[in-house]
């Protein structure tokens, strides 16, 4: 059995609900749906027991009706597994994983920014990636944003310096 | 004695020790710095948007501009993930010639980064030499790829150009030369007195510190943590190439720079070893347009660090979604902790250890002594603070000024 | 015109310091005008020294496209400097955004914002591009246009 197969094993055994929502593309490469309610579980089974000590990033998406998370562990052996939650839109609450991963702020803070999720738990501080005079409530990477909805430049300072 | 006041100085985005921009909140107490804080985005450019809305192969050339030190690092990070959706067999010549350029690219880049780092600790004669050095590598990226950076390399299935029997003869000419010369730094870098004395216990990154908060790449290495895509999670022709992973137990800038020149030594060696074995065969497989639903999720070992990109396809010619994690990224959370406790002076030195793709500098003195709300000074009364304050601690430089006026000194 | 005035242009022309400023680049140009200051392509022997503060400077050399963020610096950089003084426009992103035109965040060139006495296009900008481009500015200020 190969490790990625060992994984499979292990994830469905200990989470039933997994069952038929595990994949394998490829060697070192798992990718597993779980519902948002039952992230943490699933989180903490796999950075404490089952040796996915490394966050790679956390990829934000707009999926139309919600938005997803995706999470991507990998192990000191080089297997990646991605865990996808997704959050409905009106009410896109995830929570932190700064706490296991103090790196996860920027990707975190990123999905605030750009996509308009909402993250419990992370710390207050500088956003990013966007200036701070960007107007609330626009969220360049949704879907339904456009760069010509981009806001006009700023009053406050001047429009240009000409000689 | 006074007692001793914060200071908090802005250090960006625009500042001579960086080449790009991002701003730094030091808060000094004296010449050491209490507590560090970064701020990023100034070189959002809104790609991850425009990727959206651009196909594929167009993409190739928009990412190949995130970062132009690594771009065919960037190029080849993503367009794996794209090859590995569409299911797209890349023929062995190809991922040899990408292989070749991508240590090349690694070459030039750790050349740049001894010389960047020699010039942040004073030490222009190295910069000079190193860069002039990182010429050689320059022209053979010129000469095999038609740019110095930005190489246009990769298309989606393959390679755009093909090397020659002359251009491989040249390579292998001038990986002997930059070889003699690592070997002069890496002399240099362990017996240059003031170099090490310079570079040893700054920038400080335990194993537990570099391990917890995820640095990658070098600055990882050089504090033990023995992580390399390379050998992790091989791509292009890795696991056929013989190779070491280079690390130091130092957790300082010093390991960090012996690190970058021993992993110049190994892409020597697996330089040497993919033109002599480069096999014979097209360079490209013939690729879709439109790329069927999928995602992937793809790895490269940066000469910063790891790069991950994932990309997500929808069965059209343009990409659902394309995310990028810049190895910078990882890093640079870990310099505010290498910050903390070190000197000031040291600054610009730990933020290019971990070999940053950015830089700028603003200047502002906010003084926050606690009492009243911040205030900005003018530099009139900056200037007499600082005269005050030396005085307070018995140094009068006016004094010391006319003593040594008469001495020729200035 | 007046001794002084000949001296200060003379010794503008002989030795004009340049501040760089990267507003949003890719690193590549920023790259490639440090590469021009070493051995290989040598500004120097033109005179041409690298300063640390906009109030030395008699050139701007801006790398990159404007982003929003970089936008207020930029203005109080140039503003900073003293008369007379130059932008030059290095890389195709500082002359018209090169492939980030379009995105948001990005405005366009520099001289969406800031008067540009020389544009130096390439992507990135090569060394050879850039001295060109800096003795044709010296040249074009010599016969009194700038």
């Amino acid at each position: 059995m190969s490790p990625e197969q060992q994984i499979e094993l292990n994830l469905a055994k200990t989470f039933p609900y997994l069952q038929g929502k595990i994949r394998i593309q490829r060697a070192r490469r798992v990718f597993v749906d779980v519902e948002a309610e039952h992230f943490g579980e699933v989180f903490d089974y796999l950075v404490q027991r089952a040796g996915f000590t490394i966050l790679c990033t956390i990829t934000g998406l707009d999926l139309g009706a919600t938005l997803g998370a995706l999470y991507h562990l990998a192990q000191e052996s080089g297997i990646v597994l991605t865990v996808a939650i997704a959050v409905p839109k009106e009410a896109p609450v995830i929570r932190t994983v700064t706490s296991t991963f103090p790196a996860a702020d920027a990707y975190e803070r990123e999905m605030v920014d750009l996509l308009g999720m909402q993250v419990e738990g992370l710390a207050p501080g500088n956003r990013y990636p966007l200036p701070d005079n960007w107007p609330a409530g626009q969220y360049p990477l949704r879907k339904d944003w456009k760069p010509a909805d981009e806001p006009a430049r700023p009053a406050d300072t001047k429009e240009s310096v000409n000689a | 004695m006074p007692k001793s006041r914060r200071v908090q100085v802005t250090i960006g985005p625009q500042h001579p020790a960086l080449k790009e921009p991002e701003s730094f909140l030091l808060t000094l107490e004296g010449e050491i710095i209490r507590d560090a804080g970064v701020r990023l985005g100034y070189n959002h450019r809104g790609i991850e948007k425009a990727a959206e809305g651009r196909s594929y192969v167009q993409d190739l050339y928009l990412i190949e501009r995130v970062c132009g030190i690594c771009s065919h690092s960037h190029s080849t990070c993503f367009i794996q993930a794209v090859e590995e959706i569409a299911a797209l067999e890349v023929p062995k010549r190809a991922q040899y010639i990408r292989t070749l350029i991508a240590e090349l690219e690694r070459v030039h880049s750790h050349l740049l980064w001894l010389g960047v780092a020699g010039h942040e600790v004073g030490f222009d004669t190295l910069l000079m030499y190193t860069w002039r050095d990182r010429e050689v590598v320059m022209d053979l990226l010129a000469a095999l790829t038609g740019n110095r950076v930005n190489y246009g390399l990769n298309t989606l299935g393959g390679v755009r150009r093909d090397i020659s029997t002359e251009q491989k003869d040249e390579i292998l000419k001038a990986v002997d030369a930059l070889e003699e010369r690592t070997r002069y730094y890496i002399g240099v870098a362990t017996e240059e007195i003031t170099l090490i004395d310079r570079l040893s216990g700054v920038g400080k990154l335990s194993r537990e510190d570099a391990i917890r908060l995820g640095a990658v790449g070098p600055t990882g290495r050089a504090s033990g943590v023995k992580r390399d895509a390379r050998k992790d999670d091989p791509y292009g022709v890795y696991a056929e190439v013989e190779f070491n992973v280079v690390t130091s137990d130092r957790c300082d800038v010093y390991g960090r720079t012996l690190v970058r020149a021993g992993e110049l030594m190994e892409s020597y060696k697996i330089i040497r070893q993919l033109v002599r074995a480069m096999p014979e065969g097209p360079i490209t497989v013939k690729a879709p347009r439109k790329i069927p639903a999928g995602e992937a999720l793809s790895r490269y070992e940066a000469p910063r660090g790891e790069d991950v990109h994932y990309v997500r396809a929808n069965g059209t010619e343009k990409p659902e979604r394309v995310k990028i994690r810049a190895p910078t990224l990882a890093n640079v959370q870990v310099v505010s902790h290498m910050l903390k406790d070190g000197y000031l002076a040291d600054m610009p030195i730990v933020v290019a250890a971990i070999d940053p793709c950015f830089s700028c500098t603003d200047r502002m003195i906010a003084v926050a002594d606690g009492r009243a709300s911040p205030g900005t000074l003018t530099w009139e009364q900056a200037r007499m603070h600082g005269i005050e304050w030396h005085r307070e601690r018995g140094l009068d430089f006016a004094d010391l000024n006319r003593r040594f006026a008469g001495r020729g000194i200035h | 015109m007046k001794l002084i005035t000949h001296i200060v242009k003379w010794a503008r022309l002989k030795s004009p310091w340049v501040l760089h400023f990267n507003t949003g680049a890719c690193n590549a140009c920023d790259i490639e005008i440090i590469a021009a200051l070493t051995p290989q392509f040598d500004l120097e022997r033109f005179g041409v020294q690298l300063k640390g503060t906009p109030r030395h400077a008699d050139v701007l050399l801006c790398s990159g496209p404007v982003t929003r963020q970089i936008r207020d610096r930029l203005v109080r950089i140039y503003e900073q400097m003293p008369e007379p003084k130059f932008v030059v426009a290095m890389g195709t992103c500082s002359c018209s955004g090169g492939v980030f035109q379009g995105c948001y965040n990005v405005m366009g060139g520099i001289d969406t914002v800031l008067p540009v006495s020389a544009f130096i296009p390439g992507c990135p900008a090569s060394p050879t591009a850039l001295i060109d481009g800096l003795v044709k500015l010296i040249r074009s200020v010599e016969e009194g246009e700038p």
